[in-house]
């Protein structure tokens, strides 16, 4: 089985049972699967605030499934790889109730990778052997030169950095005349100044090291010619705790609908749609406002439309926004459509919603190929809202 | 009749920040001293030297009012003349065009605009419903989510073409933001792909998917902007801006009949149309070297091509299947990954300038497109359906 | 307004905004904050250019504008710059601070800014400008400016 970051697969799996949160099981009653490539394919049942997993070959009867491979699943679970960018990027599928899978989240204790010491050793051979990945052959044009280490100390060595032709390659041992060669009484300071833990002036003050050769060559080259050296333990600086304020704010607004909006609202009440009409370029206006706002007139005749209509477009939304007024999620999905009341033309059209039954029976309309005929299903007791509408349903 | 002015103005300073999801390090206006900081850095100057401050975000998405109180603490406007701008998604674009017009109108020699947004603080979505007309349309509408454009894109050439070059240009986006080390987002998407994701991207709104539509992030932009002389004095490259142009349009969304007897004004269009005209380009697609757009999802990005240029029947999708608008093709559409790859509202459309300037300055970095740029346009969309459009010229010769 | 609009009456609509915020003290406030919650000191920035010590801390210098990366600890006893008295218990008024509520603004010893905040302990007639007063810490402290519960006078010896 493969590792990554030292971690198996199994290792998630089988540290999911010492992991799980009744607390976030909650609610949950349902079957996962996990299928993932060429490790396995995994089956949990979370019911009563309890787990169970299984290894199997089935995942029939599961809600939803996640589909990933080994390595994006280990960095998910331990935070190696974000998650959310492995799911927009498709390293992360999941198939069937997409809504039940996001509950998984919520189901375990994070993934903790053991943090063991890296020693002088394993720090020198990680970061040598990171060299040609790291070197930036762009920054390297018309360059040949050779960078040489001599490290010092019972856990030191020899290295030697060619670059020539745009290629950089490595060596361990001291070879030819370099160009450069930095030497280190101990490299153990090598290491510290690597991670950033030292820096370079008090090293050479101390003369705990030295260079000889073609210094600027060091000090101006090195740096460009590779991306900085990454610590794999991720530098174990404990991280500062950040504080945040968080607060739903929640405002009651009162608004003077004027005249015009006033009459529209109040129609509404009396189950009326009002329009109205430019006296210039004829078009309506729906809801009214006072003013045409492509000729600059006032638009002051008042006219009865619909209330039955085609559909001209719909909108299913499945993104379960907040409903502003409430800041409660609107159940998805729903059919947001834009309606041609009779009596209208062109552009004229309403926005409201359809019966949430009948998204999939709406056809939107196109140029002279009429959409679905709707009708508004009004509420009894109407206030002068847009809301007096219920909803818009096929009218057959 | 162009744009007339007092005297001729350069941009002399840009600065930005790494866009991300994730700037709790940060406060608001510390997040913005780190792009004025850049920009101070970048033109040799220092806050003295500053004649004027144009602030700009939008405050639904992070609800503290008047923000250019708080945030003097970051933009150095402290004892210094201070403008807050806010236009909706154009905000940036239009701190540009005030910085313009605040300069080449002889009231200020030196003028930094900063836009900035912290989109993590507030929820995006419910924060752009609040836009809307609250006697009515808030009760109804979904942030600025709508699969309309893709609907539109769809009938005309059908959902496998459509939906192909929508992903087509994704990837091309998110290649670019792969170059671009300010990019909030970058996937690493290959073309291989996009069948992948045309199925399991989940759905937004209709055929709008998660993986098309632009990032939420926290970022910062600052652009420095000098009259002609000082600009000379100042910097050894100056992008002068040649023109700009505002178009809004009514409010109400009567816009979805989809009858082709009644057709709807396209404020991108009718924008393109007039900048175009009055400066005398006649073929925008070979004028331009770079073009900054503002493409808040795939789907729109596609559709707007063809308003912008007035192209005809299917060579807007030509250009995208044909990955005419990559870095090195013929017209190379946001080198720096766009709207799709980093979002801060209120800094967005200021970083279309920032990045269009940078790519004729010739230092953008690794996205510079290698080819010279000589003449750039930036857009900003925002609203209902507003546009701001801006030319930039490496010489000041037209 | 012209006769079309006879008959009409406008209306008021009752409307709503209703959105989760969650702001973000960043590095700086945070170790602001921690320091007061952990460790009951009150600590600031210094600007290394122009030497003035902010409080609250501030990560850059507001007139010098470089960034402020120096920690200093100021005292919990400071002197009142001056105060203002509510006598209505407005909504903006937190429910556990019961009026007569008197607000200072309050410069530390070893601060140059001053910062506001409640003082107590005192009544309000015999609260004067220049008067010394020292911070008392709240007893469950959660990392926000009112673990500092409020100040109050310093008693004279």
């Amino acid at each position: 089985m493969a590792e990554y970051w030292d971690i198996k697969v199994e290792d998630i799996f089988n540290s999911m049972q010492e992991r799980f949160r009744p607390d976030g099981a909650k609610d949950v009653d349902a079957v996962f699967g996990y299928d993932i490539l060429d490790e396995g394919k995994w089956k949990l049942t979370v019911k009563n605030n309890e787990m169970k997993l299984s290894k199997t070959d089935d995942l029939s009867g599961c809600i939803s499934t996640m589909k990933a491979d080994g390595e994006t699943f280990v960095g998910v679970n331990t935070g190696k790889v974000d998650a959310t960018n492995a799911f927009m990027s498709g390293k992360v599928k999941v198939e069937g109730d997409m809504g039940a899978f996001g509950k998984t989240g919520k189901l375990f204790r994070k993934y903790i990778i053991a943090k063991k010491e890296m020693t002088v050793k394993e720090y020198l051979a990680d970061m040598f052997a990171t060299i040609v990945p790291r070197f930036k052959a762009k920054e390297a044009e018309g360059l040949d030169a050779a960078f040489a280490f001599d490290l010092g100390g019972p856990q030191g060595g020899k290295w030697t950095v060619f670059i020539k032709d745009k290629v950089c390659t490595v060596t361990t041992e001291i070879e030819g005349s370099p160009t450069v060669t930095l030497e280190f009484n101990d490299a153990k300071d090598y290491v510290d100044f690597i991670l950033g833990k030292i820096d370079a002036q008090s090293i050479l003050a101390a003369g705990k090291a030295a260079a000889k050769g073609d210094i600027n060559m060091m000090a101006s080259k090195w740096p460009i010619l590779f991306e900085k050296y990454k610590d794999p333990m991720g530098g174990n600086v404990q991280e500062q705790e950040l504080l945040v304020l968080k607060k739903t704010i929640a405002v009651n607004q009162k608004f003077s609908t004027g005249p015009i909006m006033g009459k529209f609202l109040k129609g509404l009440k009396d189950k009326k749609i009002y329009a109205n009409k430019c006296p210039k370029c004829g078009r309506l206006q729906l809801p009214p406002r006072e003013v045409c706002a492509e000729c600059r007139v006032r638009a002051a005749d008042f006219l009865e439309v619909g209330p039955k209509g085609e559909v001209r477009y719909m909108d299913v939304v499945f993104y379960a926004m907040p409903d502003p007024l409430t800041g409660v999620a609107r159940e998805t999905p729903y059919g947001s459509i834009n309606i041609l009341l009779d009596g209208c033309k062109g552009n004229e059209t309403l926005p409201h919603f359809i019966r949430k039954d009948q998204i999939e029976k709406i056809k939107s309309g196109w140029n002279e190929k009429k959409g679905t005929r709707v009708r508004p299903v009004w509420e009894e007791n109407r206030i002068g809202d847009i809301w007096d509408i219920k909803y818009f349903e096929i009218d057959e | 009749m162009a744009h007339k002015k007092n005297r001729n103005v350069g941009i002399i300073g840009i600065g930005q920040t790494k866009h991300s999801s994730h700037r709790e390090d940060v406060n608001q206006p510390e997040l913005i001293h780190e792009a004025v900081s850049l920009a101070l850095k970048d033109a040799n100057l220092t806050m003295k030297d500053i004649d004027c401050v144009v602030h700009g975000n939008m405050e639904l998405f992070e609800m503290v009012h008047s923000p250019d109180l708080w945030h003097v603490l970051g933009t150095g406007a402290y004892g210094k003349d201070c403008i807050r701008i806010t236009t909706g998604g154009t905000v940036g674009a239009t701190l540009s065009c005030a910085s313009d017009n605040l300069t080449a109108s002889g009231m200020y020699d030196i003028v930094m605009a900063i836009g900035f947004e912290k989109l993590q603080e507030g929820h995006t979505t419910g924060g752009i419903t609040n836009m809307a007309d609250p006697l009515w349309f808030r009760k109804i509408q979904a942030g600025a989510l709508t699969g309309s454009s893709a609907y539109d894109v769809e009938r005309e050439f059908g959902l496998e073409r459509a939906n192909r070059a929508s992903l087509t240009y994704r990837i091309i986006m998110d290649k670019h933001a792969g170059l671009n080390p300010n990019a909030h987002r970058a996937f690493g998407l290959d073309f291989n792909q996009i069948d992948d994701l045309i199925r399991t991207s989940p759905k937004l709104v209709g055929e709008l998917k998660l993986i098309e539509m632009c990032s939420q992030s926290d970022g910062a932009c600052c652009v420095i902007f000098a009259c002609e002389k000082k600009a000379k004095e100042i910097s050894k490259t100056p992008v002068w801006i040649r023109d700009h142009i505002t178009v809004h349009k009514e409010e109400t969304f009567s816009i979805f009949g989809y009858n082709r007897e009644f057709p709807v004004m396209k404020t991108h269009k009718f924008a393109a149309e007039q900048l175009f005209k009055r400066n005398g380009i006649k073929d925008p697609l070979n004028y331009f070297d770079v073009f900054e757009m503002y493409d808040p999802a795939s789907w729109w990005a596609i559709d707007w091509l063809r308003d912008f240029f007035d192209l005809k029947g299917d060579e807007h999708l030509k250009l995208i299947e044909n990955k005419e608008i990559m870095i090195g093709g013929k017209l190379p559409i946001n080198p720096s990954g766009g709207v799709i790859g980093s979002n801060p509202i209120g800094a967005t459309a200021l970083i279309r300038v920032a990045e269009a300037a940078m790519q004729v300055r010739g230092n953008a970095g690794p996205h510079q497109i290698p080819t010279p740029v000589n003449h750039a346009l930036a857009s900003g969309f925002g609203g209902t359906m507003w546009t701001v459009m801006t030319m930039l010229e490496k010489e000041l010769n037209w | 307004m012209t006769d079309q609009f006879q008959g009409i009456e406008p209306m008021v609509y009752k409307s709503k905004i209703n959105v989760p915020y969650s702001w973000w003290a960043g590095d700086t406030a945070s170790k602001f904050y921690l320091t007061l919650r952990d460790e009951k000191k009150i600590t600031a920035t210094k600007c290394v250019a122009c030497n003035k010590v902010f409080l609250p801390p501030r990560k850059v210098c507001p007139s010098c504008f470089t960034e402020n990366t120096q920690w200093v600890n100021v005292s919990d006893e400071g002197t009142l710059i001056t105060f203002t008295i509510a006598r209505r218990q407005f909504a903006a008024i937190p429910s556990d601070r019961k009026v007569p509520v008197i607000w200072g603004l309050i410069k530390l010893d070893g601060a140059d800014t001053a910062m506001l905040h409640y003082l107590d302990e005192i009544k309000p007639e015999s609260v004067t400008i220049g008067m010394r007063v020292k911070a008392v810490f709240s007893e469950g402290r959660k990392g926000n400016i009112r673990d500092i519960s409020h100040f109050k006078p310093v008693s004279r010896v």
